[in-house]
Parts: structure tokens; sequence; C-alpha cells
């Protein structure tokens, strides 16, 4: 893991990492993916990858239509709300 | 008549019942009690007294009318600030969502309405339910009650502290890596995982969707088993639940432990403290002098569960967190530019550090070329630890750990080394990834007075035999509640 890689990998998770943090977090970061990298010893070549998911008891949920949440209650708790809509920044992508 | 702040859950609700005891009484001697105390202990982020007291009268009056919603009616209980109540502020002891205020209840909030509990949120917890001391909440590190220059645990620590702290006598909190085990161990209580699929999770605000499960402490297990029983079962808000006998907790009953057997560890491969060592050989001894066998169990996969955990829990929390971008939720950065800048200002600015590490560690495994090798090859180790429980109990009744290796560390031991941090689970984990119940009860306390705890196992969906274990353990006085009056 070096700085480029760890730039990146913030870009991805939406995360800014400022010049000041890099040093201690590629650090930490490298000290954690060192220690998780135990598990590359463990030998999991009989695990089949149906077995991943274990689905032994879920039930499907019946498809019919119930009450939501209320406008009303929404509203009370938006940031911004106005003529029966939460509103949101306005961004434009160019 | 002993200080109403030192009655266990089960005289309360004897208590109660018998109507030798007012649920406004009971709930102004806890608000005095918090009032006095929690300013040590740390563990409400914050306490509308009015909102409570009105609870209380509201079920005293029903209990006079003859209205009475359940025998439970007036018990207060304290909720980890993780989980939804509406018109509360929810917010993950987080600065992102620092002002969201729930429009609706979480499953398990509406179960223990509809019994008549009276509700005190928002219990401290760490962000996102992710640390195991209490100390990444954004506001405010909770102390321990037994030694406030101590940690509680963690994630739940302000549920547990609560009750240690005789500030309540039963609390929510969630497990999602040993967040209600580990805490209840440090500060001397009872706390229970319940198996995946128990307990609701429509409402707790997620932290690793395959992990989380909601669970309660209290100072007494019939506060377990009763609560179990009424915040668990199907829930059609909630699809991972699941459809399996109802968990009563009447059918709690104690254990004849001749020729059980108890599935055991060899200490010596996990580090414990001499105290927690001595202790645990001390309650070994003793199942055996009643009967019981003990079966030292191949523990060998367990040194991989806080690799696997760390791995599975932070992919899934770099996908649950997502959605705080400071467009539907909380904090919002203003003045971004463009859309990725409002989301990344408003991500880097709203989650603390142990946060981000999480979601760069889980954004980490879940990129292209790391895939296969890191979040991959977890979810297939989780499944051999999944089998390896299986195994065991093809082979023993139910399995006695110690809960964490050490009793409660100083408040900053730890913080600046996250792998050290994380090894405080290293006992609680493996549970979580196969999915199975577990709970944690006070076993006695080490040289400085310390509680220690020790964790009981069981398989999928036995909770009535996990319980009837630790039961009989406290008829044994192998677990027994021991908590501090004066909290210095």
């Amino acid at each position: 893991m070096d700085e480029k890689e760890l730039k990146n990998i913030a870009h991805l998770a939406k995360l800014n990492i400022d010049d000041t943090e890099v040093s201690s977090m590629l650090n930490d970061f490298s000290r954690i993916v060192q220690y998780v990298d135990e598990i590359k010893n463990l030998d999991t070549t009989s695990v089949g990858n149906d077995e991943i998911y274990e689905q032994i008891f879920y039930e499907l949920r019946k498809d019919f239509a119930e009450n939501s949440l209320k406008r009303d209650d929404l509203a009370k708790i938006a940031p911004s709300y106005e003529n029966g809509y939460v509103v949101v920044p306005k961004v434009i992508e160019t | 008549m002993k200080d109403l702040i030192f009655l266990t859950y089960s005289e309360i609700k004897t208590k109660l019942n018998d109507g030798s005891l007012k649920s406004a009484d009971l709930v102004s001697a806890y608000i005095k009690r918090i009032e006095g105390t929690d300013s040590k202990v740390k563990a409400f982020l914050e306490f509308n007294k009015e909102r409570i007291l009105k609870q209380a009268e509201e079920s005293d009056n029903r209990r006079k009318s003859g209205k009475l919603l359940s025998e439970f009616d007036g018990i207060p209980i304290g909720i980890k600030d993780n989980i939804c109540i509406t018109g509360e502020i929810t917010s993950c002891s987080s600065k992102i969502l620092e002002n969201f205020r729930s429009p609706y209840d979480a499953s398990v909030i509406q179960r223990l309405k509809d019994k008549g509990f009276v509700l005190f949120p928002r219990l401290n917890m760490d962000e996102f339910a992710m640390g195991s001391s209490t100390e990444n909440s954004a506001y405010q590190t909770t102390r321990n009650p037994f030694d406030t220059s101590r940690i509680p645990g963690g994630s739940s620590g302000g549920s547990a502290a609560a009750v240690a702290a005789s500030m309540l006598p039963v609390s929510l909190g969630s497990d999602t890596g040993g967040s209600i085990r580990q805490p209840a161990a440090l500060c001397g209580i009872w706390g229970l995982k319940p198996t995946y699929g128990r307990v609701s999770r429509y409402g707790l605000i997620a932290y690793a969707s395959s992990l989380d499960q909601i669970g309660p402490f209290s100072n007494d297990l019939q506060g377990i088993s009763d609560l179990m029983e009424i915040i668990s079962g199907l829930d059609h808000k909630d699809q991972t639940t699941a459809k399996v006998n109802p968990f009563e907790a009447s059918s709690v009953s104690s254990v004849d432990w001749k020729g059980k057997r108890i599935g055991v560890m060899k200490s010596e491969e996990f580090n414990f403290s001499p105290d927690v060592n001595k202790r645990y050989t001390e309650i070994l001894k003793t199942l055996e002098s009643k009967g019981a066998t003990l079966v030292p169990l191949d523990f060998s996969l367990l040194k991989y569960a806080i690799p696997v955990y760390y791995l599975i829990a932070t992919a899934e929390c770099s996908s649950n967190l997502s959605r705080f971008d400071g467009i539907r939720y909380g904090l919002r950065k203003e003045g971004a530019g463009k859309l990725e800048d409002l989301y990344s200002e408003s991500r880097t600015a709203g989650f603390g550090p142990e946060v981000k590490r999480r979601i760069l560690l889980g954004t980490f495994s879940l990129s292209s070329g790391y895939y296969d090798a890191y979040y991959g090859k977890a979810q297939k180790a989780r499944v051999l630890i999944r089998k390896q429980y299986a195994e065991f109990f093809k082979t023993v009744d139910i399995i006695f750990q110690p809960t964490s290796p050490t009793t409660a560390f100083k408040v900053g031991e730890k913080t600046k080394d996250p792998i050290q941090m994380y090894q405080a689970d290293i006992l609680t984990t493996s549970v979580n990834l196969a999915g199975v119940p577990a709970i944690s009860c006070p076993a006695g306390l080490d040289s400085n007075g310390l509680p220690i705890g020790l964790q009981i196992t069981s398989s999928h969906f036995d909770e009535t035999k996990l319980l009837s274990y630790a039961k009989s353990a406290s008829e044994l006085e192998i677990c027994k509640l021991v908590l501090p009056t004066e909290i210095t």
C-alpha cells in the first residue's frame, strides 16, 4: 500500500485524506492489511461458492401494499421542505 | 426498604405488579441517580426527563384504571443510540447524524411500546457501533462504573454502563462482533447476543447487516429472558428474521449437570490475563465437581476470526454507510461545488477516524483486484467457522469460555493501536460469524475489583438451552451480580 493507492481507495469511498493525515493513515492501514493477510494461510479450497450464503429460514415477503410513513411526519424532520417536496442542494454536473 | 435504584429487574417487575411500587416513583429515583452519577459515567448522550416521567405517569394511570398493557408496563429500559424511536434523535454517536430525528419506530421499539415499557433513549456508543471501548463516540467517552479511569467496553458501552451504575435495570444494545457481550463482561452484568435472525433489525441503523443483532442487557437473568421473549420473532419488515419456534421465557429451567458435555478452550492459546485464567479454571472445576464432563475443543480457527470479521464487517459497512452522503440525512457540508465534492466533504466532516478507517478497509477489500483475495476469501473462511461450530455442537451440549481475555483496560490505553483494540473481541467475533447465540454472565472480580465475564454459547435458535445453563451457573454461584454502589 502506498500513498497513491490509499488516495485512490479514499476517492472510491468518497472520503478526503488531508496531507497531514496520510502518513499515519498509511501506517495504520498497512498494519491492518498485514494483519488481515493472515487469512491467506487458511485453506478454503473445500468451500464452494454456493455455501457462502446460508439460506435456511428466510421467507419471502407477501406482495401487498401497506401504509408507509406519512408525508407530514417526514416534513417535520426534513432539513428543508417546500410545497410537499424535500429540498436537496442544487447539483448540476457539467 | 432497599433503595429503588438497587432493585433487580425481577424485583421491579414483582413490585410494580403487586402494587407496592409506582412506575413514576421508580423512574424519579433513576432520574435522580442519573443526575447525580452520569457526569462521571457519561452513559447518556441526551436525557429528557419530562418525556420519560410522562411515560411512567401514563403507565401508572393505566394500572390505576385496570388497563395495563402487560405485566411489563412501567418498567424502565435504556436504548442504544442506533435504534430508531419516533421523534427522537438517533445519531449512532456520529456527527453525520447529529440532527437526525427518526420518523418511525424500530420493530423492537414498537414491541416494547406495545408492552408499556418506559423508554430511556439515548445511550452512548462507539460511532456506528465500531469499537470495543466506547472511546470512538463523537461526543463523549463512557466510563466503567467499577473504575471510571477505565473503559466500559464497546460498542454498547453506554447501555452496559447505565445498568452497571444502577441508572437502569435493563437496556438494549447491538452486537456485531461482541458489542453486547464484551461490555456486559467488563461492566459485570448479563448481556445476550441472540441467534442471527431471532430479532428484527428493522430500525437498527446498520453497521454490518449479516452480523448485527439487537439484544438485551440486564441486572438479572430474568430480564434477559423476558426481553428476549418480547423483542424476538418473525417480522415482515426484516426478511432475515427467522420463521422458527418463538422463544418463551417460561421454557428456561435448571439443568442437571451430571453427564453434560461442556466444550472448553485451552487458555494458554489465547493469552488470558492471570486473573481471568484463574477464574475460568475455578469455574470449570466447579462444573466438573457437579458431574459435568469437560471437552476441550479445537479453537484453532479462532485466530482467523478477527481478520475474517474485519474484512466482512468493513465491506458491509462501506456499502451500508454509503447512504450518508450529505444529501439524504444529517450533516451537509455547505458550499461544496460539484456533487462528488458535496459527498466527500460531508462524509469527511461527518465521520470519525475509526469509521473512516473501516470504510477504507471495506472499500479496499471490495475493490477490483483485491476482492477474491480478501472479501471472497473471508466469506469462505466464514463458512469454515460456521461449520466448526456445527461440529462442536455434535459433540458438546454447550460451550463455556471467558468473554474477554482481560478485564477493563484504561481509557486511552489502546486507542493508538487499532490491532490491539480489535483483539479485545477475540473471544466474541466468531460467534457472530457463525450466527449462533451467546450470553455473557458476571463471573466474579479480578484482583483490582474489576468484573470478569463468562461467555456461554449454544447452537442456532437454542436460546432456551443457553439461558437454562446460565440460570444453573447462577444457582452454583459461578455467576453472580456484584455492582458498585458508589461511583468514583
